[in-house]
């Protein structure tokens, strides 16, 4: 890829981070938001003694821990962003492709020099790779912010919070596994990913209903002439959140190298191309 | 053969909808996938409901 290539790709995923700012960077703020009212409320309802305990005990906890072991605690606390996480990118792949046509921006972006597949690529890129990076800033911020309010009540009250420095270390070493689980989830479910964006492309109106109602008639279709359920199966092994579910960087390697990833892959790439060689029809 | 795929957006559905499920009815035909739904196992537990399940079973006598 020569540079004019990656600076027409980098332009391409700013286009999707910038037209779709409400699901890749607003979600997440106004969940991070939600739980920070939520547990400041929770916390300024106990007594003073109740929080001088809990510091304590925080501090206690993640003293002279060891960061890796103790980052699944928090890693375990994201899971909130990733369901948000998630939502979002079924709403985005759906409408993607679709709102181009609704909207008559396709004829604009169609004369442009950019490939169908270069465009089509980068919206998988961005809500794969990109969105991820969104959520992982805001929980930061979101645990930066907590830990310093419990350094603060904690060294008010007179307690040793020398403790909550490893606390911190251990929040911010959870940061890439929880990019990296959402980044493996999305490579599991490029099936997923793929069916959404071929459906975006194809259907004139409402793709979401043209996405479900056209696999529940090909579940009924399989059951009832072949009395097999290959889709079935298929389907239900890749929904399975337990092929997913990372709080660990032990897990990361055996959910990426492995014979199920890679069909997974292969699969969704077949369903991309389709997403592809759809867009070519404007009418 | 391409210009009968890409004749139109029915045709093009209808192709990569084929080959999706011929895909994945080869691939469950050879590799025999089932769906393991009594099977727990992620980073953060692991469990085999059918114990859990034979667990119930037990009588207690007190």
């Amino acid at each position: 890829m020569n540079n004019f290539m990656l600076s027409q790709f980098i332009t391409l995923l700013r286009r999707e981070v910038s037209e779709h700012k409400n699901l890749f960077i607003w979600a997440p703020v106004v969940l991070g938001l939600l739980i920070f009212v939520v547990d400041f409320l929770i916390i300024n309802a106990l007594t003073e003694v109740d929080k001088a305990r809990a510091v304590e005990w925080l501090a206690r906890y993640f003293d002279g821990g060891n960061p890796v072991d103790m980052s699944a605690v928090f890693v375990f606390h994201t899971l909130p962003f990733m369901l948000i996480l998630h939502f979002c990118a079924i709403l985005y792949l759906n409408t993607t492709l679709y709102q181009d046509r609704r909207d008559s921006s396709i004829l604009f972006w169609q004369s442009m020099p950019v490939s169908n597949l270069a465009t089509v690529i980068s919206k998988v890129v961005a809500i794969t790779a990109i969105a991820p990076l969104f959520y992982v800033a805001v929980i930061f911020v979101l645990y930066a912010v907590g830990i310093l309010w419990l350094i603060f009540s904690g060294m008010a009250l007179g307690i040793d919070v020398s403790g909550l420095g490893y606390m911190f270390i251990s929040a911010v070493w959870s940061l890439p596994v929880v990019y990296l689980f959402a980044l493996t989830s999305a490579i599991w479910l490029l099936p997923m990913v793929g069916w959404l964006l071929l459906f975006s492309a194809f259907a004139n109106r409402t793709p979401l209903i043209w996405a479900i109602g056209v696999l529940v008639l090909l579940l009924f279709l399989e059951g009832f002439i072949f009395d097999t359920q290959f889709l079935s199966n298929w389907i239900q092994t890749r929904s399975d959140p337990d092929n997913f579910i990372i709080v660990e960087y032990g897990g990361l390697m055996d959910r990426l190298f492995s014979y199920d990833m890679f069909i997974g892959i292969v699969v969704g790439s077949i369903l991309i191309a389709g997403a592809v060689y759809m867009r070519r029809f404007i009418d | 053969m391409k210009d009968k795929i890409l004749k139109n957006r029915y045709t093009l559905l209808g192709t990569a909808l084929s080959v999706y499920v011929l895909v994945l009815v080869l691939e469950g035909a050879l590799t025999g996938r089932q769906h393991e739904w009594w099977l727990i196992d992620n980073s953060l537990l692991e469990m085999d409901l059918r114990q859990a399940i034979d667990m119930g079973n037990i009588d207690v006598d007190f």
